[in-house]
């Protein structure tokens, strides 16, 4: 049956109009690509499988254990299985692609994750106090919990194993008979390329800042920075005493950027201790923000049509007052009727328009006329259109640091859909202690991918064609490194199921270009052994997950966990 | 069917996450924690695992995303989440059922979402629900959130689809037609 499968016509026309091989490394897999196919089950694999015919499982690396990396994988096993069954039913079935054999009998999946924790943005970047939208990690652990279930299926975590740094990309595909991508845009971010971006202090993007404040171990360093910006000494009006657990910082903060990320920040930062106490955001964090920011002004050269917020995230910031934080939301009325051009009408019309139009409501009629604030709120949240950010100029007392951020005002120009925001030279001065630059995640190469011209470095994504990457290899991509940083984690389901079908059709289609070495999870066992890697399997995590939730650490029966924010506190841990 | 003046742990929840703020919030949180510390094999959800197995049933019908169609059993009482999660039906629901989501988006004929509007407060789906609708991929006149959904005896033979996975659909972003 398996000869069969290699020698089908469809096959031998694949390899044969294959586009010219483009590195040894290339060659080198498709001289192998036979014996691959001949490899016999791995150690770790359960022999007697249901089975018991000599096909190989399909041995597949996943770089990077965010949703993306987790969808494909669910989709992937699914897939398989689904496909393995059918495959072992044929003759009584009716359906003609039904009994087509299957070249494999199982599937292994390895998740390789640079740190110890898996869940990428979802314990990174998803704001503490919405612990239901981190709900999901339970689905992902699923993935691990239902182990065994199928004896044609098996997943592996490998954490604090950063693949470029710690095994090249080149070796995984020698393993494995498929390497997926999903590692995601956490590395960089976009630019506005404006002065005094990279020269003041209490400058920051908004990743930095979402990192830290939720307890990501490489941004700790960020804590002081905004410590020092939100507290600095206001010279003869407030000494250090007077500042208590829940002082309002009298600072005044910049969010550039107007998309979901702005707004979460925007509102970490105006909750402060009182409004985060039973989120599992750090103690140490809350100890910086203390009673929340006084004043937080969320800036966005274009109109409030053309917003790249939802609005879920926008009613949470009007609803914040109500609820008791002390924080009154401010739109301009004024600001919203100048956003307001006939293309700016036809948009909200126009296919797409239900969202803006619901947005256009809820802002019109939270709207005030300059300066009419009705609310007793101590703090505010600022909401500001048609300004766009020209200088990020230093503060008159400390020329290092950043004082205000000069902004030009707008109007929009264009047809529907495509109006651009134009300068019309009056200038206006927002006086900021901090700026928080929020206008996108960046992708970038994994290390050693630069010369493979994998990589498109005007959209920052990995180049693929519904997932798979151009030319002979097993390599394919999913998620925010093959989209782009855009959409809701719920995208990246739709994103992992057109991968995964990319995946099924060239196991069915070609022969799977698969390794030298082809020894899958064996194989990186060697290698991470050889380069003493230290590894965090599954039952590690679990044990720093038991660590966080500890009573000792914990502020208050309410809150969910207390993070460890040091990689090497997270390895004691789980080798307790 | 559920006795009479009890709600489902899932509809109970998620009342008490509207109106109780963040204290609600953190026990899903902590609930999260402790299934992963147990690591065994029976998820432990905070939903529960709504009507049991002697609760009256409706025949429905899940039109998959690739035309295929899936008959099942529901149980009246519990949402169009679980029903699908217990029939295997592949719906996914993300934030475990508490509208914070909208992986559980389906399409409804004309008839069954009329008579649910009917049946709501206002005549009108929740501010929630709304919001959440307008982030689905997809959109249609008739879609709801299955998490939002409780199965009635009404709605036997009922024809329910799921969302269209068009393979560009990363290209152009999401791009919600209009309501
Ligand atoms: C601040 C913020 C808030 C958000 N809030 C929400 C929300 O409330 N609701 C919602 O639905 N969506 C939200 N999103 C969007 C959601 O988080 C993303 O859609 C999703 O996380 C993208 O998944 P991903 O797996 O592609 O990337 P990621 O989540 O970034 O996962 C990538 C993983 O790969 C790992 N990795 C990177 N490099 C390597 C390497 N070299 N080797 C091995 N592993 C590597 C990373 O450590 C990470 O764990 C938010 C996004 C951000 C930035
Ligand atoms: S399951 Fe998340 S919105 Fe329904």
């Amino acid at each position: 049956m398996l000869k069969q499968c290699l020698l089908r016509p469809q096959t031998v026309a694949f390899v044969m109009n294959q586009t010219p091989i483009r590195s040894s490394c290339h060659l080198a897999r498709l001289g192998s690509t036979r014996r691959s196919l001949w490899r016999t089950f791995s150690s770790t694999n359960n022999n007697d499988d249901v089975n018991n015919d000599n096909k190989p499982r399909l041995s597949v690396a996943v770089v990077g254990a965010g949703p993306a990396g987790f969808y494909a994988s669910k989709y992937l096993t699914s897939s398989v299985l689904k496909r393995i069954t059918q495959s072992t039913s044929s003759g009584d079935d009716d359906d003609d692609t039904h009994s087509t054999p299957f070249g494999f009998s199982g599937i292994d999946i390895d998740l390789i994750e640079r740190l110890p924790t898996p869940y990428g943005l979802v314990r990174y970047g998803v704001a503490p106090d919405h612990p239901e939208v981190k709900n999901v990690e339970n689905d992902f652990a699923a993935l691990f919990n239902k182990q065994g279930e199928s004896q044609n299926s098996s997943i592996n975590f490998y954490g604090n194993v950063d693949v470029g740094k710690q095994i090249p990309l080149s070796k995984l595909q020698s393993l494995y008979d498929v390497v997926i991508l999903a590692y995601g845009c956490q590395a960089a971010d976009k630019r506005l390329n404006i002065p005094g971006e990279d020269t003041l202090e209490g400058v920051l993007s908004a990743r930095e800042f979402v990192a830290w404040y939720n307890g990501h171990p490489e941004f700790q360093h960020i804590g002081p920075i905004v410590e020092r910006c939100l507290w600095k000494k206001k010279s003869n009006t407030t000494n250090d005493d007077d500042i208590t657990e829940t002082s309002i910082s009298p600072a005044r903060v910049v969010v550039i950027g107007q998309g979901n990320v702005a707004l979460d920040v925007a509102r970490v930062l105006a909750k402060g201790k009182p409004g985060l106490i039973d989120t599992d955001t750090p103690t140490s964090v809350l100890n910086v923000l203390k009673g929340g920011v006084s004043h937080v002004s969320v800036v966005g050269r274009r109109g409030h049509v053309q917003g790249a917020f939802t609005i879920k995230e926008l009613r949470e910031l009007t609803k914040l007052d109500k609820e008791g934080h002390n924080v009154s939301f401010v739109v301009r009325k004024e600001e919203l009727e100048m956003g307001m051009t006939d293309a700016s009408m036809e948009e909200l019309k126009g296919p797409g328009g239900r969202p803006k139009s619901r947005i256009d409501k809820l802002l019109q009629d939270n709207a005030v006329e300059e300066d009419a604030q009705s609310t007793d709120a101590e703090k505010s949240v600022e909401i500001r259109f048609l300004l766009n950010p020209t200088q990020l100029a230093p503060h008159e007392s400390n020329l290092s640091k950043v004082g205000h951020v000069l902004c030009e005002r707008t109007r929009l120009e264009g047809d529907p859909g495509k109006q651009r925001p134009v300068g019309t030279g009056e200038m206006e001065e927002l006086p900021a202690d901090l700026v928080l630059v929020s206008i996108g995640y960046r992708g970038m190469p994994l290390e050693g991918m630069e010369e493979l011209d994998f990589f498109d470095s005007s959209s920052s994504t990995v180049v693929n064609e519904h997932g798979k990457l151009p030319g002979e290899n097993n390599l394919f991509v999913t998620g925010w490194i093959k989209r782009g940083p855009t959409g809701i984690i719920g995208t990246n389901i739709m994103d992992a199921k057109d991968t995964v079908k990319s995946v099924m059709n060239y196991l069915e289609t070609s022969v799977p270009v698969a390794g030298v070495e082809s020894q899958g999870r064996d194989g990186l066992n060697d290698h991470l052994g050889a380069h003493d890697v230290k590894v965090v399997d599954w039952n590690q995590f679990l044990r720093i997950v038991s660590a966080e939730i500890d009573t000792t650490r914990l502020r208050s029966e309410a809150q969910p966990r207390e993070k460890i924010l040091a990689v090497s506190e997270m390895l004691n841990a789980a080798q307790r | 069917m559920l006795p009479r003046g009890v709600i489902s742990a899932a509809r109970a929840a998620q009342i008490g996450c509207k109106r109780s703020g963040f204290k609600l919030s953190s026990v899903f949180a902590n609930t999260c924690v402790s299934s992963q510390t147990l690591g065994n094999n029976k998820q432990i959800r905070w939903h529960g695992d709504g009507p049991g197995p002697d609760a009256p049933t409706v025949q429905l019908t899940f039109v998959n995303p690739d035309d295929s169609e899936t008959k099942i059993s529901a149980r009246v009482g519990e949402t169009l989440l679980q029903s699908a999660h217990r029939t295997g039906v592949e719906m996914e629901g993300a934030c475990e059922g508490v509208c914070a989501c909208s992986t559980c988006h389906v399409i409804l004929e004309q008839d069954m979402y009329d008579d649910l509007l009917d049946k709501m407060e206002d005549e009108a789906l929740s501010e929630d629900e709304e919001d959440m609708l307008d982030m689905a991929f997809g959109l249609e006149q008739t879609s709801r959130l299955g998490c939002q959904i409780t199965v009635t005896e009404g709605m036997d033979g009922a024809v329910i689809s799921l969302p269209k996975a068009t393979r560009n659909f990363y290209v152009d972003g999401h791009k919600p037609t209009p309501h």
